[in-house]
């Protein structure tokens, strides 16, 4: 039987704690902020104005526009156009640039013969080194087709049948690709966020419980709770709306701090989201409470706990796509609840689906809460 | 007279290791039991059985009549508990640790806030009220502690070594309150190290040990079971000691001195000729004069009038007495004795 003055008592007594302990407070304020701020900015942000030098050994017309194509390249930052090949490479080998794009003498003569471009580049960088080489084919690949072009023409105009020229015109018509983005133009970190959201919840969900469970019972107060004629559901019971209510008001800032930071676009609206959210808050509290229910101390609990919730934040899907990861951990993945709540999340979040679109999502989470419940009144220990 | 608690029986096991062994308990309605045992001898075990935090592996307990596994609800609203660590919300006020427990316990709201405000009367500690119990010292956390324990007016309250780290003169006011709440018709099981505590506020004392109930009985009780105890030891001990052995005759007498009630007294205008007054007394085995001029006797009587014979013999001599003391077996001595037999049985 639930006894509401027990609830409310443990609810009442979380916030008279955060009243009397500012600095607590703010630290509940501060760590979804802080969270959002590192994985966002740390990890969603697009690389750009990576430092580089150009050496032009040539000069004419394809060479200028070969330079303003750099230059206008967001990827870059060109901190300087070099003569010489040797102090180029220095630059690079020294650290002080990630790469050197190295123009031959011969780049800009009209020629047949294939030009070698080189990229002199800082591969122990290996983020950098990707994301430059792509950039840089990328440029290059689209200087090509356009040299190609001209020389089309200009080969039109001296001996080729028009004809020919035509054809292969009509032809790169042809084949001209469309892509049509189905959620809209997303970024890495759109991807990020919904999942960093999901990824925070779990944390604190997970890490509270283990002080208000394991850490009371370290310290006698649980004994008390339970020397009452309480049953064992209603003090968990009281924990799990104390804890909730917090939980919930972090996941509004959450979300408030995401979109205000990173623009991002709820697409699904915002209450879907806090529904979701508080969804995935409730796993996460009775996963707390199953693993909590046999612990002395809130030590141990952090070494038991450890175990479920570092795994959890690497295979989940947080920062990479599941499908992505070799199979043995695409397996692991589905049955961490946090796989769930970040598909529900992104789902709701990028793809606007409504909750019934999620719904195997939020039915598998809140049989994990159900089950996690179960679990660990069944298991709790009134000893202390 | 009606039992508080009563266990039959009442076992605890934990894997290969028996906690508490059919352990068969009677505390009497409204006396002070003082529940006395070394480190791990099954106290803690016990009285977690006795407050339903955990359930007997075999056996039987009431506490109240109620039994503790048929009935744990009931129990608990007979039951108030001050342990050793007081476990209070340390970020709540005085206040508000005692209405959350009174209604934890389900004291009526209209009854709550002058039961606690009559409590803080009674232990003193109305005037911090609104402190939180993370300031308050220890002796005001024990006075917090207890009223949050007896805001439900328990039937029986547990007191797990309540006055531990105290200063004496809060020690002495805890034990007022101990006496009081007695008085006022409470049971009192008191699970303490201190000896003197125990002896003086306790109507009984169960000693365990190994999980056993190795000794029962009122302080005094104890102390003369020991006593008699030490003569028949003492005398077998003798007995086997022929007088042709290689015991030489001092260290005879010094095992037949332990035997001995022991008596110190002092004199004014001590002289010889009292000495050899005293040394010939009947009843006096050995007498022995101290640095600080105390003469020290042992006597060899252990009837009533033993002692009064021997200052009326002293008084008969001319002798004034200034001061005077006994030294009889401690409930310590008790402890010691029950709880090492035991030790050296398992040993062996």
């Amino acid at each position: 039987m639930i006894e509401p003055n027990k609830f409310w008592w443990m609810i009442k007594k979380e916030l008279i704690t955060l009243k009397r302990h500012p600095a607590r407070l703010v630290s509940i304020l501060a760590f979804p902020i802080i969270m959002i701020l590192l994985f966002g900015y740390g990890m969603g942000g697009e690389m750009t104005d990576l430092p580089i030098v150009v050496v032009s050994q040539s000069h004419g017309d394809l060479t200028d526009l070969t330079l303003d194509t750099i230059k206008t390249t967001e990827t870059y930052h060109v901190v300087e156009v070099l003569d010489s090949l040797s102090e180029g490479k220095e630059r690079v080998d020294s650290g002080e640039m990630k790469a050197a794009i190295i123009l031959p003498p011969d780049y800009d003569e009209n020629t047949t013969q294939q030009k070698g471009v080189t990229l002199y580049i800082d591969s122990s960088d290996q983020m950098a080194s990707q994301i430059l080489e792509s950039s840089t084919q990328g440029i290059f690949y689209r200087l090509s087709n356009m040299v190609a072009a001209q020389t089309s023409v200009s080969t039109q105009n001296a001996s080729i049948e028009p004809s020919i020229s035509h054809s292969l015109d009509n032809f790169k018509d042809d084949i001209s690709l469309h892509i049509n983005r189905i959620y809209g133009n997303i970024k890495y970190i759109d991807f990020l966020v919904p999942a960093i959201l999901g990824m925070t919840i779990m944390m604190s969900c997970m890490m509270g419980m283990g002080s208000a469970i394991a850490g009371e019972r370290e310290t006698g107060e649980l004994a008390r709770l339970f020397m009452t004629p309480t049953s064992v559901s209603t003090v968990i019971g009281g924990k799990i709306a104390a804890k909730l209510l917090i939980e919930l008001v972090r996941a509004l800032i959450l979300i408030f701090m995401a979109v205000l930071l990173f623009n991002v676009s709820i697409k699904g609206g915002f209450l879907r989201t806090f529904i979701v959210l508080v969804i995935g808050a409730l796993c996460f509290v009775g996963f707390g409470i199953m693993l909590s229910a046999r612990t002395s101390t809130q030590e141990d609990y952090a070494q038991i706990s450890l175990p479920f919730s570092m795994p959890m934040m690497f295979v989940s899907g947080v920062f990479y796509p599941i499908e992505t990861m070799p199979w043995i951990l695409q397996k692991l993945a589905y049955i961490f609840p946090l796989t769930y709540l970040n598909d529900a999340m992104r789902g709701v979040m990028l793809k606007g689906q409504s909750l019934g679109d999620v719904w195997l999502d939020l039915v598998v989470l809140l049989g994990f809460t159900l089950l996690f419940f179960i679990i660990g009144v069944k298991r709790f220990n009134r000893d202390v | 007279m009606k039992n508080a608690i009563e266990t039959t029986n009442l076992t605890k096991v934990y894997g290969n290791f028996t906690a508490v062994n059919s352990l068969n308990l009677e505390i009497p309605d409204k006396s002070i039991f003082g529940m006395l045992g070394p480190n791990g001898a099954g106290k803690t075990t016990t009285i977690k059985m006795l407050t339903c935090l955990i359930q007997p592996t075999s056996g039987q307990a009431t506490v109240g009549g109620y039994d503790v596994q048929k009935n744990p609800d009931e129990v608990r609203r007979l039951l108030g508990m001050v342990p050793q660590q007081v476990s209070l919300y340390k970020d709540l006020t005085v206040m508000e640790n005692s209405q959350m427990c009174a209604d934890y316990y389900g004291v009526p709201v209209d009854e709550r806030d002058s039961r606690i405000e009559d409590l803080m009367e009674l232990v003193d500690i109305k005037y911090a009220k609104d402190k939180r119990v993370g300031k308050l010292s220890g002796g005001q956390k024990q006075k917090a502690s207890l009223v949050a324990s007896l805001v439900h007016r328990p039937d029986i309250l547990f007191l797990d070594e309540p006055t531990i780290g105290l200063d004496p003169t809060t020690k002495r006011t805890l034990w007022d309150l101990i006496r009081e709440l007695n008085d006022n018709g409470h049971t009192i099981i008191l699970c303490s190290h201190d000896m003197h505590e125990v002896d003086m506020l306790c109507d009984n004392v169960g000693i365990i040990n190994t999980g056993n109930l190795v000794a029962y009985d009122t302080p005094q009780g104890l102390k003369d079971a020991l006593l008699e105890s030490n003569k028949k030891e003492i005398a077998e001990a003798l007995g086997k000691i022929s007088d042709e052995s290689e015991v030489s005759h001092s260290t005879k007498e010094d095992i037949q001195n332990l035997s001995l009630r022991k008596m110190s007294i002092l004199l004014k205008d001590q002289n010889d000729e009292i000495i050899e007054a005293i040394k010939k007394l009947k009843d006096v085995k050995s007498i022995e004069i101290a640095r600080n001029g105390r003469i020290n006797l042992r006597i060899d009587s252990f009837d009533d009038m033993a002692v009064q014979n021997v200052l009326n013999d002293i008084s008969s001599s001319g002798g004034i007495i200034k001061s005077i003391y006994t030294e009889e077996p401690s409930l310590e001595d008790v402890f010691i004795k029950s709880t090492s037999e035991v030790n050296e049985d398992d040993r062996a």
